[in-house]
């Protein structure tokens, strides 16, 4: 459904001047500066996946999400979205694809949410009786009844983020892109959209790219990540294989009777029992616990890697 | 096709009725300026019947009253949304739909000026009554003018728009275009009266359109052929512009840059 090879974006832009003159000298100058947000990414997505695609800040994926859009032209590399090249065939990819941002939003911000859902349904062409229908499920799984005629601006970002989500959802499209969905949201909030999400892939097998920092929205949906850091790929895999090859050890965390606390890493292979024979010999023991990798150790100890 | 822009125009109308508090002061800082105009040629004429040109003060308020009503409801939203956007990065949403970036700013500027017609029109009779209007003797001349004036409105509106990719920044040009094309359309002073090569400027550039010309037709300060000859050059100013945009937009898409991340 979504293959990409070798894609690459460099970003141009004017160097910046300091000191007095910097701001005229910047205005006036024909240097340009560089930047690779996006470098020699490839991989396959097939039809029906959920796929978390991760990266701390900067890391590029938003700029990917912007090609595989079409709105962004790569400056080398392939993608091709349902075997159509996104910005070649905007139109037509358009149609196909429906993008949330959690950063920012499609609905008219002085209007009433059903303002912006009417027009979406406008601006795809949905037929009355089908825009009819798919507003009522939205409604349904995203409970938006309550708010529809209330302006954009007065909606709680957890509101605001299901009208976007409905917004994106409305004329059916087969993939779904979803760029930092739960930012910001409560507990709550994130619960519902994580549930949207997993109810519009399990009933309508939308493929569903979802960039996020949030990693309990990864284990909650995805089955498989895609991990990049300064514009290339990391891992490309399931998760639990991630935990399995990237996982930090173990570790035994000790509570001294005089409170301190102490941790002590497991090394593979060590019975535990011998562990804890060892730490209570040489210290008085009031509690202790057994911590297991995380899968934010895990890609916390790779992007680590990456670094160095 | 028509369906998105329909909802595009509907959303642009909605737009404007958004903030209540704005239409009154729409309302209210028009017929004000409507009333100043009034006081200020009024003073100027005393003890005059016509001014040089053979404009009497009559023709002259109801040329002005015209003209201001004209640039009110015609003046360009888009500049501000596009720079609104540009800078949100919302434009990623305007640039992601099927329908084309330029059709939907054009779909919002004109509902956008259906609902400040809607709008205003509490405020015409009191214009027309304060300007002295009577009907035209050209009503088919000044609608076609003033139509063809307004398409030119819209287009040279979306220039700036398709600016803002490469600029990221169109308040300052927004605002300079604001002041320079209301001065050249002549909403304050008629373009007859401009000296020199202040008149030979303000007749070559495509603003007067967007006031002058109409108005002119419709109190009869132009009239016949000088109305068809003013038709043919708008139509003439409409293709160029066309071309333009098509130009500048085909180079516009590979510089787009969708703010944040």
């Amino acid at each position: 459904m979504i293959r990409v090879e070798s894609l690459t974006k460099v970003f141009r832009r004017p160097h910046t001047f300091s000191g007095p003159l910097g701001p005229l000298r910047t205005l006036l100058t024909r240097r340009y500066d560089e930047r690779t947000a996006v470098d020699g990414v490839s991989f396959e997505i097939s039809a029906g996946e959920i796929v978390g695609y991760l990266g701390p800040n900067g890391a590029g994926k938003s700029t990917t999400v912007k090609m595989l859009t079409g709105i962004l032209t790569p400056t080398s590399g392939l993608i091709e979205v349902d075997g159509r090249v996104p910005w070649r065939d905007r139109e037509a990819n358009a149609r196909a694809v429906g993008v949330v941002f959690g950063q920012r939003s499609q609905l008219w911000w002085d209007l009433p949410l059903i303002d912006s859902l009417r027009l979406v349904g406008d601006l795809y062409d949905v037929p009355a009786a089908r825009f009819a229908g798919s507003l009522r499920r939205m409604c349904d799984l995203l409970g938006l009844d309550d708010f529809l005629q209330t302006p954009v601006r007065q909606l709680s970002l957890g509101q605001r983020m299901r009208g976007d989500l409905a917004a994106a959802m409305l004329y059916d499209p087969p993939i779904l892109y979803l760029d930092e969905p739960t930012v910001g949201l409560d507990v709550m909030a994130k619960q519902a959209v994580r549930e949207f999400i997993a109810e519009t892939n399990r009933l309508g097998r939308t493929t569903v790219v979802l960039t996020t920092h949030d990693l309990a929205d990864v284990e909650a949906l995805c089955e498989r990540i895609i991990l990049i850091d300064k514009g290339r790929v990391l891992y490309d895999g399931g998760i639990d294989d991630l935990v399995t090859a990237y996982a930090p050890p173990r570790r035994l965390v000790v509570e001294l009777a005089d409170d301190e606390t102490r941790t002590f890493e497991i090394a593979a292979g060590r019975p535990i029992p011998e562990l804890i024979a060892q730490v209570a010999a040489e210290h008085p023991i009031r509690d202790l616990s057994i911590r297991e990798p995380d899968l934010e150790g895990v890609i916390t100890r790779i992007y680590a890697e990456s670094e160095r | 096709m028509i369906r998105p822009l329909a909802g595009m125009a509907r959303v642009g109308m909605r737009f404007q009725f958004a903030y209540r508090s704005d239409v009154i002061m729409s309302v209210v800082a028009l017929v004000a300026q409507v009333f100043l105009l009034r006081m200020v040629w009024t003073s100027l004429y005393s003890g005059r019947e016509s001014d040089p040109r053979g404009l009497t003060l009559e023709a002259l308020l109801a040329y002005l009253s015209l003209a201001n009503l004209q640039a009110f409801v015609t003046t360009p939203i888009i500049p501000m949304i596009a720079h609104f956007r540009i800078r949100t990065g919302t434009v990623f949403f305007d640039l992601s739909r099927p329908t084309g970036y330029l059709p939907q700013m054009a779909a919002f500027q004109a509902g956008h000026t259906a609902g400040g017609l809607l709008m205003l029109a509490p405020a015409i009779p009191v214009v027309l009554l304060v300007g002295t209007i009577t009907p035209t003797e050209h009503p088919i001349g000044y609608a076609a003018t003033l139509a063809l004036g307004y398409v030119i409105s819209v287009m040279m509106s979306l220039l700036i728009c398709v600016i803002g990719f490469w600029t990221l920044e169109t308040g300052a040009i927004s605002l300079l275009y604001r002041l320079v094309s209301h001065f050249f359309a002549g909403t304050m002073v008629p373009l007859s009266f401009f000296p020199g090569a202040l008149g030979v400027l303000a007749d070559a550039l495509p603003f007067k359109y967007m006031g002058y010309v109409p108005a002119a037709v419709y109190v009869g300060q132009l009239s016949g052929g000088q109305i068809g000859r003013a038709v043919a050059v708008e139509i003439g100013w409409i293709a160029a512009l066309a071309g333009v945009l098509w130009a500048i937009w085909r180079r516009a898409h590979h510089k787009v840059v969708i703010q944040g991340g």
